[in-house]
């Protein structure tokens, strides 16, 4: 009975875990909203753009 | 085993990658591998690839120690964002660092090899290069193996690495951009890349196709492929699936373009800059712009940079299209968004990042801002600027014996570069600026024609001197350091963050989005290629650029 219950659910996933899959596909990262992400990636470029502009341009 | 109470993978898998960069860093240093990277032509990336090697592996043991202390251990934040993390980080990097110094040169040569056999350079028409190579890498581990466990978390920050490569991409750009532009090529830039957007979501509407699927196909078929489509993504909630099937409807529409283009011009009878402005607007991918521009036209060099203008002009409506991308699927969500909603609430903060390096670039920080794309030209008399006493040699004797077939300009700029050993104006004008450059760059015309003219065989010169000539021309054409670093990390992170992509394209998920794509995508960029050929044809004629 358990086993039919198993397979059931593995071969026509309800739309729950279909709905979940989805969701989790789209926000897969790491960071617990965008707007963290956002924020996260715009100051690791202001970093790199400082460092590069200090070494190219600034001290060269 | 430690990981079975707290589901930490096991350590061994970032131990090996640390080792391997390791010795990967050992050799490059041993100077052992430099044959092989001058026949790959990577030799000049020796000093990054010491670095990044290194700087991997050291990151890479010092997780593992820490990971090693943290085991049996209840994970923390540190743990999920940090040390979980970087195994992953270092995976990718790997593939990266394979892909741009192994695979792609590999492509490149192979390709070059098999050009007497096919005819052409099959890594040009299906635009093998790193982002489609990074794609496809991607996808075969994950259809093939299977992500790695240890791998998982790192590849959850490919998105992440994206939006840096998005942010970067910024500092390419300057108002100079726009201002070469006349205002009539700026609207009809506009027309067509709004346009686009709008008629591909008329179209997903009409074939009933998912709002995200849409969304992000309009972007990136009405802006310019891959870095519209990353940049989109978030807006409208793309799957990675969906991106990548944008990209390769791109793709695979700009290789048809590829072909047809060129032919069609020819026919029409179309001049350069209206080839360059037609390939600019109706080829999405900047490398098949590029392309087709040369097979039409290898002589003339205005036709690649009317080309290229048109092109990269519509990277400067990003922006717009976000913001109205952002409203669309609020709306279509059922949400009525206010303007300020929009605006400030739903406009994605990593595209306020690219406004804010094209900002800094416009305004000159990165290289004087009327530079295109941080290249120019520099005439003033310095060593580094001049011809080799060997190339002057040669230059000498061609002037004694004399070349046939050179008009006026191409001998008074031939006979002046052999008179002054490098490219520049006249030395009495040396103190007014502007009119020493005028006359530098009708010097550097005359030699591009030159060149020009032996390629097309309408005039017959030795080899050694074409060298020569050629070096004297690029001699002249300097680059901004700052803007090629950047533009390098940029490229860096989208390698990255395209392999993470690809990682997260299953054969199920593909198959879940069908072939509409493709037909929307046919459609809109045919009657988009249409359109333009008809404007083109009718309001562009010789003055595009200012």
């Amino acid at each position: 009975m358990e086993e039919n219950i198993k397979m059931e659910k593995e071969n026509c996933p309800t739309a729950n875990d279909q709905e979940q899959q989805e969701n989790e596909e789209r926000a897969l990262s790491v960071f617990a909203s965008e707007k963290n992400e956002d924020l996260v990636a715009l100051s690791l470029v202001i970093v790199v753009t400082f460092v590069v502009l200090l070494f190219t341009k600034w001290l060269a | 085993m430690a990981n079975s109470d707290v589901g930490r993978p096991s350590n061994s898998p970032l131990i090996i990658i640390s080792g391997l960069l390791l010795v990967f860093g050992v050799l490059v240093v041993s100077g052992v591998l430099t044959p092989m990277f001058k026949s790959l032509h990577t030799h000049k990336q020796i000093d990054l690839m010491e670095a990044l090697t290194f700087i991997g592996a050291g990151i890479g043991f010092v997780t593992a120690v820490l990971r090693m202390g943290r085991m049996n251990k209840p994970m923390g934040k540190f743990d999920i964002f940090v040390l979980e993390t970087i195994p992953g980080i270092l995976f990718i990097m790997v593939l990266a660092m394979a892909i741009r110094w192994f695979l792609e040169p590999v492509v490149v040569i192979m390709s070059k090899q098999l050009v007497p056999v096919l005819g052409f350079k099959i890594h040009k028409v299906l635009n093998l290069n790193y982002v489609v190579l990074g794609i496809l890498v991607g996808i075969v581990i994950t259809n093939s193996w299977g992500i790695p466990k240890f791998a998982a978390s790192g590849v959850k920050t490919a998105r992440f690495v994206l939006k840096m490569g998005v942010i970067l991409l910024g500092a390419r750009y300057s108002f100079a951009e726009l201002a070469k532009l006349g205002m009539v090529s700026v609207w009809m830039i506009g027309f067509f890349v709004l346009g686009t957007v709008f008629f591909v979501l008329f179209l997903g509407n009409l074939f009933k196709q998912p709002k995200s699927m849409t969304g992000v196909l309009s972007a990136g078929m009405g802006v310019c492929g891959v870095s519209a489509t990353v940049a989109c993504a978030p807006v409208v909630r793309a799957r990675c699936s969906e991106m990548a099937y944008t990209i390769g409807t791109i793709l695979g529409f700009g290789i048809l373009c590829m072909f047809a283009f060129p032919t069609i011009g020819k026919i029409v009878g179309m001049n350069p800059t209206q080839f360059g402005a037609w390939a600019g607007t109706g080829i999405l991918n900047s490398a098949q712009v590029a392309a087709a521009c040369l097979a039409f036209n290898a002589v003339d060099i205005k036709t690649l940079k009317v080309g290229e203008i048109f092109n990269i002009t519509r990277v400067l409506f990003l922006p717009v299209i976000v913001l109205v991308l952002a409203s669309w699927y609020g709306k279509q969500s059922g949400q009525k968004l206010s303007f300020k909603e929009v605006v400030i609430d739903k406009f994605p903060i990593f595209i306020l990042g690219f406004l804010l390096l094209f900002l800094m670039s416009s305004f000159g920080l990165f290289s004087p801002p009327g530079h295109y794309k941080g290249k120019y030209l520099d005439f003033s008399y310095n060593q580094r600027t001049e011809i080799t006493p060997e190339e002057l040699t040669v230059l000498h004797n061609a002037q004694s014996a004399g070349i046939v077939g050179l008009n006026a300009e191409e001998k008074a700029a031939f006979d002046d570069l052999v008179h002054q050993r490098q490219i520049a104006g006249n030395f009495a004008e040396r103190d007014n600026k502007a009119a020493f450059d005028t006359t530098a760059r009708k010097h550097m015309a005359g030699l591009e024609s030159i060149l020009a003219r032996a390629k097309g065989k309408e005039i017959v010169i030795a080899s050694e001197v074409k060298s020569a000539i050629k070096h004297a021309v690029k001699q002249v054409h300097k680059k901004s350091k700052t803007i090629v670093t950047l533009t390098d990390a940029m490229i860096w992170f989208f390698a990255y963050g395209l392999i993470g992509l690809g990682m997260q394209i299953t054969r199920k998920s593909l198959a879940q989005a069908g072939g509409w794509p493709l037909v929307m995508g046919a459609i809109s960029g045919i009657t988009k290629a249409t359109l333009s050929f008809i404007v083109v044809m009718y309001f562009v004629k010789d003055v595009v650029l200012k």
